[in-house]
C-alpha cells in the first residue's frame, strides 16, 4: 500500500508556465505535413507582393494566352497575369478570413464568458439573443448586409463577422458553464477572488481549447463562404484582383480560355485544403488519444 | 405532434418577423436615399423634401416599420429595378424554379450522404477511396465544382446540358409552376426527359458539401447504433447484416444527421445563389445578382425574406422528419 505523499510545492518562478502541448511520439506524420503546409501558405501570402511576377493590375502581356513557360496562369482578357492576381487574391482571401475568425472569436467569446460567468438573468438574455442570431439563415443574411452597407470588402467581411460570433459564443459559454461547477471555482470563491479575477484567471483558460479547434476547423468554411460571396459580386469591386469574382467574370470565357475562371477556383480549393487540414492537425493536438 | 408542429410554427413565426426588422433596419444603413432616386440626383432639396413627406420617409422608425411589415405580409415589395415588374410577382415566378432545384439538391444530398455513411460502416469495397473523393469534393468551392463538371460533362463528355432549365421554349409554365411536375402533368415526358437531364449537374454540385457533412454525422452515428444490444440481438436473431443496419441501425442514428440536414439548409442558399449565376437558372439566385449588380437592394431584401421563408419551412420539415423517426421527441 502507497503512502500518502506530502505535498511539495512547485519550485517558484514556474507556477505561472503554460503547458504546451507535446508533440513528439503524440502527433502523427500528417499533422507535420498540415503545420508545414499552412506554413507555407501563410509565407506565400505575406511575400506575395514580392513574388508575383508581374504587376496585377495592369495589362502585361497580350490577353488569352493560355499557360506556359513565360506565364505559368496564363493572361486574362484584358492581358493580365493571372498568376500575380492570383496571388494577391490568395492573400486577401487568407488575411480576410483570419480576420473574420479572430474578429467572431473576440466578439463570441466575450459575450460567451459575460454569459457563463455572470449566469442568472444576463446569461438567459444574452444566450437568447445568440440563439436568435443563430436562428437566422447565415449566409443569406450575410448577403443582405453586405449588400445594404455597399460593395466593398470591408463591408462583406464585417456582414460575415456579423454572422460568424455567435458559435464561439455558444461554444464559450457552454465550456464556462461546465468550469463553474469545477471544485477550484468554489475553492477559489471561498478564498475571496472577486467574480472578474476569477473569470478572467480560471475560467477563461479552460474556455480556450475548445475555441481554439472550433475556430481553425471554421477556416475553411469561411474562405469558401468569403469566395462565394465575392462571386457573386459583394467582395471588393472589380478590377481588383479577388478570386470569387476573377472566376465570375471569366464565366464567359470558360469554353475558350478556360483558365481565367477556373485557376482562381482552384487557388480557393487549395487555401480551404490547406486551411481543413491545418484544422484537423489542431483538433488532434488538442485532444487526448 | 400537433404540440411539437404548433411550437415550431410558432418559433418561425417569430424568426421571419425578426428577419423582417433586419432587413428593414439594414435598409436605413443603405446610402441611397430612394426619393432622391425617384426625383433624380440634381433636383432642388425642397422636391427631395416633398418626395420624402410622400413616401412616408419623415415617419417615426416603428410607424414606418409596421408599414412595411403589412407590405411585406400582402406581398407589396415594391418595383424591381432589374425587371421593372412588381418584386412580388418575380418572386412568384422564380421562386418555384429555386426551389425545384433546393428540392432536387436536398434529396440528392440525402440519399448521397446515406450511401456514402452506409458504404464506409459497412466497409464496402472503395468506400476508403469514395471517402476520400467526397472529403476532397467537399473543400472545393461550389463554383469550382459547378466549372469543372460543365468543361466534364458538357464540353468534353456531351452527356448534359451547360445552362438553363429546359432547352423547349415553350415548356409548360403549368399549375405548379415545377417543371418537373408540370411536364408531367401535361403529358409532356420528352419535356420531363429533358427538365431532368437539365437538374442533374447544378444539383449534383449544390448537393456534395451537404452530402458530406450529412453522411459524416451518419456514419458516426450508425456506428455508435451497431455497436448497441438491440443490432446484436437482431443479428443473434439471423437477420442479414444490411437489414440489420437498415432496419434498426439507421432509424436510431437519423436524429443527428436530420439536425446537420437542417443547419445544411442555410449553407446551400449561398451555394444555390452561385450554381444559378453558373447554371443561368432561371431562379431566385439569378434574379438576386442582377440586383447586387446594380444595388436595387429593395429586390435583395425580398428575396432575403423569400429565402429566411424557405428557410424556417425547410427547418419545420426537418423538425418533423426527427419527431417521426425518434418518438421520444414527439412530446
Amino acid at each position: 500500500m502507497a503512502v500518502a505523499e506530502p505535498y511539495v510545492a512547485p519550485p517558484p518562478g514556474r507556477r505561472f508556465r503554460v503547458r504546451l502541448p507535446t508533440l513528439y511520439g503524440k502527433v502523427p506524420g500528417s499533422s507535420y505535413l498540415a503545420f508545414g503546409a499552412l506554413g507555407l501558405v501563410t509565407a506565400v501570402t505575406l511575400v506575395s507582393g514580392a513574388i508575383a511576377p508581374d504587376n496585377p493590375d495592369v495589362p502585361v502581356a497580350i490577353p488569352l494566352t493560355a499557360p506556359s513557360g513565360t506565364s505559368l496562369f496564363g493572361t486574362d482578357e484584358v492581358g493580365r497575369d493571372i498568376l500575380s492576381r492570383v496571388l494577391v487574391g490568395m492573400t486577401s482571401s487568407w488575411w480576410g478570413a483570419i480576420a473574420v475568425i479572430v474578429s467572431g472569436v473576440l466578439i463570441g467569446g466575450l459575450i460567451g464568458l459575460v454569459a457563463g460567468a455572470a449566469g442568472g438573468w444576463v446569461d438567459s438574455v444574452l444566450m437568447r439573443v445568440t440563439d436568435l442570431f443563430l436562428a437566422l439563415p447565415g449566409a443569406v443574411l450575410a448577403v443582405a448586409v453586405a449588400a445594404a452597407l455597399g460593395v466593398s470588402y470591408l463591408h462583406t467581411l464585417i456582414a460575415v463577422a456579423i454572422v460568424w460570433w455567435p458559435l464561439y459564443a455558444r461554444i464559450v459559454r457552454g465550456e464556462i458553464t461546465r468550469l463553474r461547477a469545477s471544485p477550484h471555482i468554489e475553492a477559489a470563491r471561498v478564498a475571496g477572488s472577486s467574480s472578474v479575477r476569477i473569470a478572467l484567471r480560471d475560467l477563461m483558460p479552460g474556455a480556450v481549447p475548445p475555441t481554439i479547434v472550433a475556430a481553425t476547423q471554421d477556416v475553411g468554411a469561411l474562405i469558401l463562404t468569403l469566395a462565394g460571396l465575392s462571386f457573386l459580386g459583394l467582395g471588393a469591386p472589380a478590377p481588383a484582383p479577388e478570386l470569387g469574382s476573377m472566376s465570375q467574370q471569366g464565366l464567359t470565357y470558360l469554353f475558350d480560355a478556360w483558365w481565367i475562371p477556373v485557376l482562381p477556383a482552384v487557388a480557393v480549393a487549395v487555401l480551404v485544403m490547406v486551411a481543413n487540414f491545418a484544422g484537423d492537425a489542431v483538433r488532434d493536438l488538442f485532444t487526448d488519444r | 405532434m400537433m404540440r411539437l408542429l404548433a411550437k415550431r410554427l410558432a418559433a418561425g413565426a417569430g424568426v421571419l418577423m425578426v428577419l423582417t426588422a433586419v432587413v428593414f433596419l439594414l435598409r436605413q444603413l443603405s446610402p441611397v436615399d430612394p426619393a432622391r432616386a425617384l426625383v433624380g440626383a440634381k433636383a432642388a432639396a425642397p422636391v427631395v423634401a416633398a418626395e420624402r413627406r410622400k413616401l412616408g420617409l419623415d415617419d417615426p422608425i416603428v410607424i414606418q416599420y409596421f408599414r412595411y411589415l403589412g407590405n411585406v405580409v400582402r406581398g407589396n415589395f415594391g418595383e424591381s429595378a432589374v425587371t421593372h415588374n412588381g418584386i412580388g410577382s418575380d418572386l412568384g415566378h422564380f421562386l418555384t424554379a429555386t426551389s425545384e432545384l433546393l428540392i432536387a439538391a436536398f434529396v440528392l444530398a440525402a440519399v448521397l450522404g446515406l450511401a456514402f455513411a452506409v458504404a464506409t460502416v459497412s466497409r464496402w469495397r472503395g468506400s476508403g477511396l469514395l471517402r476520400l473523393l467526397m472529403v476532397v469534393m467537399s473543400a472545393l468551392p461550389v463554383f469550382l465544382t459547378a466549372l469543372l463538371g460543365i468543361i466534364l460533362f458538357y464540353e468534353t463528355l456531351h452527356w448534359l446540358p451547360a445552362t438553363g432549365q429546359s432547352s423547349y421554349a415553350d415548356a409548360p409554365s403549368g399549375p405548379t409552376g415545377f417543371l418537373l411536375i408540370d411536364s408531367l402533368l401535361a403529358g409532356r415526358l420528352n419535356v420531363l426527359w429533358d427538365a431532368f437531364v437539365h437538374l442533374i449537374l447544378p444539383a449534383g454540385c449544390l448537393a456534395i458539401a451537404p452530402a458530406v457533412a450529412i453522411g459524416r454525422v451518419l456514419r458516426s452515428s450508425l456506428q455508435h447504433a451497431m455497436r448497441s444490444d438491440y443490432v446484436r440481438t437482431a443479428r443473434a436473431k439471423g437477420q442479414g447484416e444490411l437489414r440489420v443496419m437498415l432496419a434498426h441501425g439507421l432509424r436510431n442514428s437519423l436524429g443527428p444527421a436530420l439536425a446537420m440536414a437542417g443547419v445544411m439548409v442555410a449553407a446551400m442558399f449561398a451555394a444555390t445563389l452561385v450554381v444559378e449565376e453558373v447554371f443561368a437558372w432561371p431562379g431566385l439566385g439569378q434574379y438576386a445578382v442582377q440586383a447586387i449588380d446594380i444595388g436595387d437592394y429593395s429586390t435583395i431584401a425580398a428575396v432575403t425574406l423569400c429565402l429566411g421563408g424557405l428557410y424556417v419551412l425547410a427547418n419545420l420539415i426537418v423538425d418533423i422528419l426527427q419527431a417521426a423517426a425518434d418518438p421520444r421527441i414527439r412530446a
